[in-house]
């Protein structure tokens, strides 16, 4: 049979998003593949800098729709940092619950959609009831279900709702019974091992070149966590572990991210006993106003920009649930951002495409995506 | 640690590197000749063990442009900053793809979307805006709320 290139995408079950993996094909098996980008890229960095420091937290929803809190909460820490605001002790632990959350509600997400792309439609099903609880707790303290807009320079919104400690506990604890069910649904299934084992691997060094970052890189052995390595909010005052494999195929993957909602679970137990024992301002108490200002005063737009206020540089990194991401924020003295600039973790993941797809069949490339987790919202920004 | 660092910096990169900025939550921002790009790259990944290249971006300065790299050591656990300063006309660095094959996206957006050209880049074309799009929207010449004329051209298959 002839060689050619076929398109999977941008409208193909495979993508979970908007995007278009072009395979070339000999066959079945796969020969060369070039992902193609940018169907979903809004220019989040470009409409940044015409937005005041507090307008940026809004499109940091949209660029990660199903980890909106850890994309705020990047953001948040680099726009810090540019700006010299610290927070209240008691906002950092907030932010640092609302992302391990985030990370079970991501992580979920992708079992539900990384299940049923390998033909198991039940854990689908369970995987979205259980979401469900977690973005019930977001909008119990944030208002909202996908697009939060919770996080401010200098801490967050507003403090928690009472009783949420409580309500909190009780969805951990149903989570960590629903984890057992998880792995006997996948583990205990023929049919997953057979469409998953030994498929899409990538050594550890492929993945440090190629900066294949999160848990793509730790299934392949390595221990390379931001919130150990260099951590950031209250991440250094609790206690978990790095979850690790070293099968480093998709088999590998799925087992990290399952010990990963493990461990985020005992962080959010650990910052959920902190909260109840430490209440306090959620708020720095001299931020300045100009921050919330949506608009100059008419007729005094150059007030704001004359302001002497001090420039700064702030890069934040943080272990968002995909990888490792980045934000660079340029502080030029006026009122806006003078440059914003995200790294994601899946952009770089889905950049080693070639390493990890060339080689295997085509119905192999719908579970080794899956197992990338791809979220094209922040991948396209 | 930071001084340590840029003891060693200096020690092996001499005149390369125009000068050494502290920065908080990193090992410092290491601003480097564009010229020596190639050699600072490589010695930063050889000599001084950062082994990730985490990011590449740019920024329009409107006078000159500044292309910068966020490099991660596994050995240090730190981070490092790299930027070099560049000619608002005709700004130019060489690739580090052939040090960190992920420079490669990195680098193909920070073209299309701040103009600034890599040399010797193995696939240098459009990656988020469609082929043949004409504009770099992250310079600051570039208005949002302003129409603009476009031709997408599409690719035979």
């Amino acid at each position: 049979m002839s060689e050619m290139w076929i398109n999977m995408g941008p409208q193909h079950p495979m993508t979970h998003g908007l995007w278009n993996l072009r395979v070339h094909i000999d066959g079945e098996m796969v020969l060369d593949v070039d992902p193609e980008m940018g169907y979903l890229h809004r220019g989040i960095e470009k409409i940044s800098e015409d937005r005041h420091y507090n307008e940026v937290v809004t499109l940091m929803d949209r660029c990660c729709y199903v980890a909106g809190l850890a994309w705020e909460h990047l953001y948040i820490l680099s726009a810090e940092q540019a700006l010299a605001i610290r927070p209240p002790e008691r906002a950092e632990w907030i932010r640092m619950m609302s992302e391990e959350f985030q990370r079970l509600g991501s992580h979920i997400m992708w079992y539900a959609a990384f299940v049923q792309d390998i033909g198991l439609m039940s854990p689908f099903l369970y995987g979205m009831r259980d979401r469900d609880l977690i973005l019930d707790l977001f909008q119990s303290y944030t208002g909202a279900r996908m697009t939060y807009e919770y996080m401010r320079v200098g801490g967050v919104r507003n403090d928690l709702p009472n009783g949420f400690t409580d309500r909190a506990r009780k969805v951990c604890d149903w989570l960590i019974d629903r984890f057992v069910e998880y792995d006997r649904l996948c583990l205990g299934s023929d049919i997953f091992h057979k469409r998953c084992d030994g498929l899409g691997t990538m050594s550890e060094k492929d993945c440090v070149a190629y900066g294949v970052t999160g848990p793509m890189l730790r299934s392949a052995g390595s221990r390379r966590d931001l919130r150990k390595d260099r951590p950031y909010s209250a991440y250094d005052r609790v206690e978990f572990d790095v979850a690790t494999a070293d099968g480093a195929d998709v088999t590998a993957r799925y087992l990290v991210r399952m010990e990963e909602m493990r461990q985020s679970v005992r962080i959010i137990r650990q910052a959920l006993d902190w909260l109840d024992r430490h209440p306090g301002p959620v708020m720095a108490a001299r931020v300045p106003r100009w921050l919330g200002a949506p608009y100059a005063p008419i007729g005094n737009e150059g007030y704001l920009l004359k302001r002497n206020y001090p420039k700064g540089l702030g890069l934040s990194a943080i272990e968002e649930p995909h990888g490792e991401a980045q934000a660079y924020t340029v502080n030029d003295g006026g009122e806006h951002p003078y440059r914003v600039k995200f790294r994601s973790p899946v952009f770089a993941n889905i950049s080693a495409a070639k390493k990890y797809l060339v080689g295997y069949r085509v119905a192999d490339i719908p579970p080794i995506m899956g197992s990338v987790d791809v979220c094209v919202g922040e991948c396209d920004r | 640690m930071e001084a340590e660092f840029s003891a060693q910096v200096s020690a092996r990169l001499g005149d390369r590197v125009a000068g050494i900025e502290s920065f908080p939550g990193t090992l410092g921002r290491v601003r480097f000749r564009a010229d020596a790009a190639l050699d600072v790259f490589r010695s930063m990944r050889d000599d001084l063990a950062f082994d990730h290249l985490s990011m590449v971006g740019g920024i329009d300065w409107v006078d000159h442009r500044e292309a910068f790299y966020v490099l991660w050591s596994d050995a240090r656990r730190a981070y490092v900053i790299l930027s070099a300063d560049l000619p608002a006309q005709n700004p130019h660095i060489e690739s580090a793809t052939s040090i960190w094959p992920s420079a490669n996206w990195h680098e193909r957006e920070t073209w299309e979307l701040v103009d600034i050209h890599f040399d010797h880049h193995p696939d240098l074309r459009h990656l988020l805006m469609p082929d043949g799009y004409a504009f770099h929207p992250l310079l600051r010449s570039f208005k949002l709320h302003e129409p603009e004329e476009l031709e997408v051209k599409t690719r035979n298959v």
